[in-house]
């Protein structure tokens, strides 16, 4: 075969596009076959896409940062470096993406699009047979292809002062930029704050940390902080819950998938700890160690991105103070955790130093009142301060 | 190929240097190729050197002739005199020199590597280029894009002898007008000879077995067509045999097919399926991975702005951008007696698909304009698809149709309707408004003309 279009495929559960985060290869390079060719970025995962064959690459059909469907053609890569007949040629462009190629004018079934708008449409790898023209007659904007690529028909705004560095939005720092206006925008937040003893959880963890280490295990402190909140789940089911706006229905979970937020060089990744409630806790260390730093290389998979029905967010690690946290769409409610640090309490009518956790619960208001909210976090705040439950 | 061939490295190899080659040169180039092209005789093509561009000088001589004597009727003192034909053919050579250099000054900017010599394949990746006798090139090739046009057909029982039969690129370097001249052809090319030397003085047949003169344009066309070349002076035969009427005269122009350029280039030895008909291209222009064809050898109208938009997609296409050949509009031009610019589809063939057409016919004996200028024989006839408004075909025929075409090319290009085009203010007095009040007429609200009572 002379060369070969490699297609986007399905790369994550039914996805239907991704976006070209990063060509590990120039037109012209010469891969090896399983040789990474492609970096692409979906739904907060970044993925390396292999050369199917050993090869010349001789056509790149999308730049970085644009966003292909899947199965639409990535690359070209010549497999053979001679030419083949004609024939060949013709099999091959039987099978052409169509947003490649030359569109039938309006009258002949085709779109009703400026020939700009056309080109657009082929630099974006878009079929305009799937855009919606919001022009008189249906007419097709460059804005109509954009939006369509965007997911979303409203146009871009546009900033009018030029100057300053210009940098596209995209990849991981698009997707945080689009969850958390989401989440701004439609969730109302109400956040409760406490102030946790956290001598007991301290030496807890200092002590698995220890026996771990000795079988050469690591033992990430957010494990029972996932442990904690999967508990506090079980006991209140509406914290695991999501809210489907679109069928006016709440979502019971089975599930217990905690998301433990990251912070990466390009921005938040949330992966999740599936079924926390059930693993062992020698299980569910390891795999909060796994999708954390899968997470912080950039290299999560998508499947441990998806799924969560909960997050947590502990900047302890960090050295950071108490802040309020955005939910993260369609969960309803997203834990805080700040640094342990050792504060003036007052034990028994005499003030003492103790090492104190602060924790934020912010819920989405529409489903979860304060008063569940309040009685969520003593029961997190319970299972923190005296940890004998999570050590199970 | 033997074993030692010396052999330059060709990133990009175009053959033909003609409008399709040179321009898919210069948009290669502008992408950072780095381009070679062979051109075997002179840069420009036929279209350069003895196709359009030389045509049309000697058209606008001859209408230059025609309105010098009618304005003879309109109170200027009279044209008199023979044209000197000797005097046209040079400043038609110098207007040639002109682009050629001109082609050749681009080229060379864009630093295109240019080669002149005879071109076939020896290889699937490898090229010989015959530079003179007993001087040969080779060039090994990452991409290559054929590009080498089409050349005259003969007619049956009429050969081309190079003097007295000829084809039509060979008429317009005569240096005499001849008394008696036989123009064999049904085209555009045979039309637009005949009325120039009918109006340069010479008696003029047209003979074709067609039924009709520009037989794929719209049915209006050709009655303009036919009724321009009579009012010329040109004896029209249609449906009759060309070669029976050759003998008595003294020159004859045969203008019928053209045929790709593909019989020397050995595309056998490359693995590209031989054929003489034609080149099928994908719309990436590609033929296969590496080989593009553009131009007259894909087929097709041999139009060199149709060319010249396949060099500009080929040459993205090269630099791996995703370019394709998405014309919805591809405009044509017969610079005759009247002038004449068809785009898009005629009503006989949008019927044919099956799609509903409402029709604006407007007669320019009612602009203003065309009084003025006594050119009322034409008109402008637009062509909508009833069902969206939106124009879909121009046909039109009186002065200056064939640069008031490039607006309907645009109008369709972008979905306008009738009611787009009726509501476009156009300059008075002025041709273009014919197409303003055509729309109107297909509205149905003209004011300069009464429509029929339905």
């Amino acid at each position: 075969m002379p060369h070969y279009e490699f297609r986007l495929p399905d790369i994550g559960e039914g996805l239907a596009e991704a976006e070209v985060a990063k060509w590990l290869v120039s037109v012209g390079d010469r891969v090896a076959e399983d040789q990474a060719v492609v970096e692409m970025m979906t739904d907060k995962a970044s993925v390396e896409l292999p050369a199917p064959g050993a090869g010349v690459v001789v056509e790149q059909r999308a730049a970085e940062g644009d966003v292909v469907k899947t199965g639409a053609v990535l690359y070209v890569i010549d497999t053979d470096a001679q030419v083949g007949v004609a024939q060949a040629a013709h099999e091959t462009s039987g099978a052409k993406s169509p947003a490649t190629v030359g569109t039938a004018p309006p009258e002949a079934g085709g779109v009703l699009a400026p020939p700009a708008v056309r080109k657009l449409a082929r630099e974006l790898g878009v079929d305009l047979g799937q855009v919606k023209g919001t022009g008189p007659g249906g007419r097709i904007s460059a804005e109509d292809v954009q939006g369509h690529v965007a997911g979303a028909a409203r146009p871009r705004a546009v900033a009018a002062e030029p100057g300053g560095n210009r940098l596209r939005l995209r990849g991981v720092q698009k997707r945080m930029a689009e969850t958390m206006t989401l989440s701004a925008r439609t969730i109302p937040h109400v956040t409760g704050f406490h102030e946790l003893d956290a001598a007991e959880f301290s030496q807890l963890v200092t002590k698995l940390r220890q026996a771990a280490q000795a079988r050469g295990k690591r033992f990430p402190f957010d494990t029972l902080l996932v442990r904690a909140a999967a508990l506090a789940l079980r006991r209140h089911p509406i914290f695991n819950a999501s809210l489907d706006e679109e069928r006016g229905e709440i979502v019971m979970h089975d599930d217990v998938n905690v998301g433990v937020a990251t912070a990466t060089g390009d921005g938040l990744i949330v992966p999740v700890v599936k079924k926390a409630d059930k693993l062992s806790l020698d299980d569910l260390a390891l795999e909060v160690e796994r999708v954390t730093a899968a997470a912080r290389a950039g290299k999560s998979a998508l499947t441990d991105l998806q799924g969560g029905t909960f997050t947590i967010s502990n900047t302890g690690a960090w050295r950071g103070g108490l802040g309020t946290s955005l939910i993260r769409p369609a969960e309803l409610a997203i834990v805080g955790f700040g640094q342990i640090e050792d504060r003036a309490v007052v034990r028994e009518g005499r003030v003492v130093a103790r090492p104190v956790m602060p924790m934020s619960v912010t819920f989405d208001h529409r489903l979860i009142d304060g008063e569940q909210g309040l009685k969520f976090g003593l029961t997190l705040r319970g299972l923190i301060e005296d940890p004998s439950q999570l050590a199970k | 190929m033997v074993a030692g061939d010396k052999s330059d490295p060709a990133d990009v190899l175009i053959i033909g240097g003609g409008p399709a080659g040179y321009v898919c040169a210069l948009r290669a180039a502008q992408n950072g190729r780095s381009v070679t092209l062979i051109e075997r005789d002179r840069l420009g093509g036929v279209c350069l050197n003895e196709g359009c561009i030389p045509s049309k000088q000697l058209a606008v001589f001859a209408a230059a002739k025609a309105g010098a004597e009618r304005l003879a009727a309109a109170g200027m003192p009279a044209f008199a005199g023979a044209p000197d034909m000797r005097a046209f053919q040079k400043s038609r050579a110098a207007t040639i020199a002109t682009l050629v250099e001109g082609v050749a000054a681009l080229l060379a900017a864009a630093g295109v590597n240019t080669v002149a010599g005879n071109a076939w394949f020896v290889g699937r990746t490898r090229v010989c280029v015959e530079l003179g006798e007993e001087s040969v090139r080779y060039f090994d090739f990452k991409d290559v894009v054929i590009a080498t046009g089409s050349s005259a057909v003969e007619l049956e029982g009429l050969p081309f002898d190079g003097d007295r039969v000829v084809e039509p690129s060979r008429a317009l370097g005569w240096q005499f007008v001849p008394e008696n001249l036989l123009v064999a052809g049904d085209d555009y090319v045979a039309l637009e000879l005949a009325v120039a030397y009918a109006r340069l003085g010479s008696r003029v047949t047209l003979v074709t077995k067609s039924e009709r003169l520009l037989p794929d344009f719209d049915l209006d066309i050709s009655a303009a067509a036919q009724r321009g070349a009579k009012a010329t002076g040109i004896t029209v035969r249609l449906s009759e045999d060309p070669a029976p009427h050759a003998g008595g005269a003294e020159r004859v122009i045969v203008s019928t097919a053209r045929r790709p350029n593909l019989e020397q280039l050995q595309l056998g030895a490359a693995g590209i399926a031989p054929s003489t008909t034609q080149l099928v291209v994908d719309d990436h222009l590609r033929i296969d991975r590496h080989v593009f064809a553009i131009g007259d050898v894909t087929g097709g109208l041999p139009l060199a702005h149709r060319a010249m938009a396949q060099g500009r997609v080929a040459g993205d296409v090269l630099a791996g951008k995703p370019a394709a050949m998405d014309v919805h509009a591809l405009p044509r031009a017969v610079f005759a007696e009247p002038e004449m610019a068809a785009v898009g589809s005629t009503e006989a063939a949008a019927g044919e698909v099956g799609v509903e057409v409402d029709v604006g016919r407007f007669p320019l004996g009612a602009l203003g304009r065309a009084v003025a200028e006594s050119a009322v024989s034409g008109f402008a006839k637009l062509v909508f698809a009833r069902q969206s408004g939106m124009v879909i075909g121009a046909h039109l025929a009186g002065p200056r149709a064939t640069e008031l075409i490039a607006e309907m090319a645009l109008a369709i290009e972008m979905g306008a309707t009738a009611e787009d085009i009726a509501l476009t203010v156009h300059a008075h007095p002025t041709f273009a408004e014919s197409l303003m009040e055509a729309a109107e007429v297909a509205v149905g609200r003209p004011v300069h003309i009464r429509l029929p009572k339905r």
